[in-house]
């Protein structure tokens, strides 16, 4: 608030006050009193006048200025009637009832939202857990009575269950559910349960899982990281060259930051215009565009997932010659307090 | 021959199950009366239970609460709730172990082996015709002369030995090399496979192990 603009606004005040002045110096010569008498009125007035107009401008400043500062500090600025207290004056009573009756109608729009939204979700998972069960006993159908399409009719439910694993991880990264659980994994346990669920594929396409002996533990949820593993291998699995040796290299070391676990294959890599935005929704780029089954959320969810549980992922390529994949699990120093 | 029963109320996958189990030399059994479950249980004295939580009248995991006052009878919990929270309450609850549908036969079939192998302390050797198999040091003897089986040489005669006059796929062999960390390709396993071959024909038995076309490998 600025003292100035605030009396310009009062300019209609000062324009009578200065008509008023004319008025009482016409009246006053009219009935000859002396011009000293005015003078005196004109400077009393003058100084109560700008008297109460400092004290309402403080007045309404503190409010103001209180309120202008919180909305712009406040991250979310529709909380800002909690950091303020209710105005003295009677201008700034009116207009912080205003703001309340706002807030509440916003605030009962987005509780209906998120209404919405739980109940979509709860959806969902009901859903995938309803589809799973026809997709179990379709799979030991598969295995009980073997047939012509056995390998096929397997790899394609694989597919089909990958699809509805992601559309679970989505929903729940996306929604502010809290559905994981933090402990200490074994991460070797992790790979080698990604490994047996993906062998199939692996050997289908010829790729070596190459794993170096990994002896760490890390804080994380184990389904969680297991999905996060498989979408970056699922697209090593896509991504392969045709060339005889292609593998999957895992290994895990400890840095000063944490532990790191590095996944390379020696794929097609990502071309460097490409390579930013690959954690990007949707996003497929020119690999994408090569192959049919691309939906650019893999790397996606797999990366909300890593914001959630505090891992840091990153990704380096080399166009044609390899695509490596980093997951940093930071040191808690809390925890180690704690153990 | 060991018995299983099945706790689930999907008629299918119930169906489906007994028939993988049947075919691998478990005897499957389907639990019929859900209202009264934890005497049928103690009536049929099985040697493991599957365990859904989403089955009628009682969940899963209160069941499980309500056997474990009453009986240590392994129990596998086989659910589409996957999450970890999920599992980790079935393991305090006293669940042995947690598979989340849909899941991958060979590996059901593989965490029922270790489950059961588990209550079975007594598999330090294991005897084929007058050979004498140490499976913790991986040593074939025959009481003149021992040989030395490799990781997985050793990997795939144990399991071939556990599964007598049954055809094992690779398949099968695969999950149980790659369930042990040793994460091998095809070649690797013909590679291993025929030197374990060898190696049995050193001490007499030479056709051992023989292959079936198409379908995998039997231990005669």
């Amino acid at each position: 608030m600025n003292f100035f603009l605030y009396l310009k606004d009062h300019l209609f005040f000062f324009l009578f006050r200065l008509l008023f002045f004319v008025l009482l110096f016409l009246l006053f010569f009219a009935f000859k009193v002396p011009f000293d008498c005015f003078i005196a009125i004109f400077i009393l007035c003058t100084f109560v006048d700008f008297f109460s107009f400092f004290y309402d401008y403080f007045r309404r400043r503190s409010f103001y200025k209180a309120l202008y500062l919180q909305v712009s500090k406040l991250d979310q600025a529709y909380l800002v009637l909690e950091m303020i207290s209710q105005p003295e004056f009677y201008e700034g009573k009116f207009l912080w009832q205003i703001l309340y009756d706002i807030n509440k109608s916003m605030r009962e729009n987005v509780l209906g939202y998120e209404r919405r939204m739980q109940s979509y979700q709860a959806y969902i998972e009901m859903w995938v857990h309803e589809v799973k069960i026809p997709l179990a006993t379709l799979t030991l159908m598969v295995k009980n009575h073997p047939g012509k399409f056995d390998k096929k009719v397997t790899s394609e439910l694989k597919r089909l269950e990958d699809y509805v694993d992601q559309v679970l991880y989505y929903a729940r990264c996306e929604n502010a559910s809290e559905d994981y659980l933090i402990q200490e994994v074994d991460l070797a346990k992790v790979i080698k349960n990604v490994g047996l669920k993906n062998m199939n594929d692996l050997l289908e396409s010829k790729i070596d899982y190459l794993v170096d002996p990994i002896s760490f533990h890390v804080l994380t949820d184990s389904k969680w990281l297991e999905f996060i593993l498989e979408q970056i291998i699922n697209n090593s699995i896509k991504y392969k060259r045709d060339i005889p040796n292609s593998y999957i290299h895992i290994t895990a070391f400890e840095e000063e930051n944490g532990i790191v676990l590095s996944i390379l294959d020696n794929g097609i890599g990502i071309k460097a215009s490409d390579i930013n935005q690959v954690f990007h929704k949707s996003f497929t780029g020119t690999n994408g565009r090569k192959v049919s089954k691309s939906t650019g959320m893999g790397l996606f969810i797999a990366k909300s997932m890593c914001e959630k549980l505090g891992h840091h992922i990153s990704i380096e390529s080399k166009d044609q010659e390899y695509t490596k994949v980093t997951i940093l699990f930071s040191r808690n120093q809390y925890y180690d307090v704690l153990k | 021959m060991k018995r299983i029963l099945i706790i689930e109320d999907d008629p299918m996958i119930c169906h489906e199950l007994k028939l993988l189990l049947d075919d691998h030399g478990y005897e499957g059994i389907i639990l019929e009366d859900f209202e009264h479950a934890l005497d049928s249980i103690l009536k049929i004295r099985p040697d493991l239970i599957l365990l859904d939580i989403q089955i009628p009248y009682l969940d899963g995991e209160i069941l499980l609460q309500r056997l474990r006052a009453v009986s240590n009878i392994p129990v596998i919990m086989v659910t589409s709730k996957n999450t970890q929270l999920d599992e980790a309450l079935s393991i305090s609850y006293g669940a042995d172990d947690y598979i989340t549908k849909p899941y991958v036969p060979n590996i059901l079939l593989l965490r029922i082996g270790a489950v059961l192998k588990r209550m079975d302390v007594s598999t330090d050797k294991i005897f084929y015709k007058d050979l004498t198999f140490y499976c913790r040091k991986g040593i074939l003897a025959n009481g003149k002369e021992e040989i030395i089986l490799t990781k997985n040489e050793m990997i795939i005669f144990n399991y071939l030995l556990m599964h007598p006059s049954c055809i094992v796929s690779r398949d099968e062999l695969m999950t149980e090399l790659w369930n042990n960390d040793e994460f091998i390709n095809d070649n690797a396993l013909t590679v291993n496979i025929s030197r374990l071959r060898r190696k049995l024909k050193e001490v007499g038995y030479a056709d051992a192990i023989c292959t079936k076309k198409g379908q995998g490998y039997l231990l005669l």
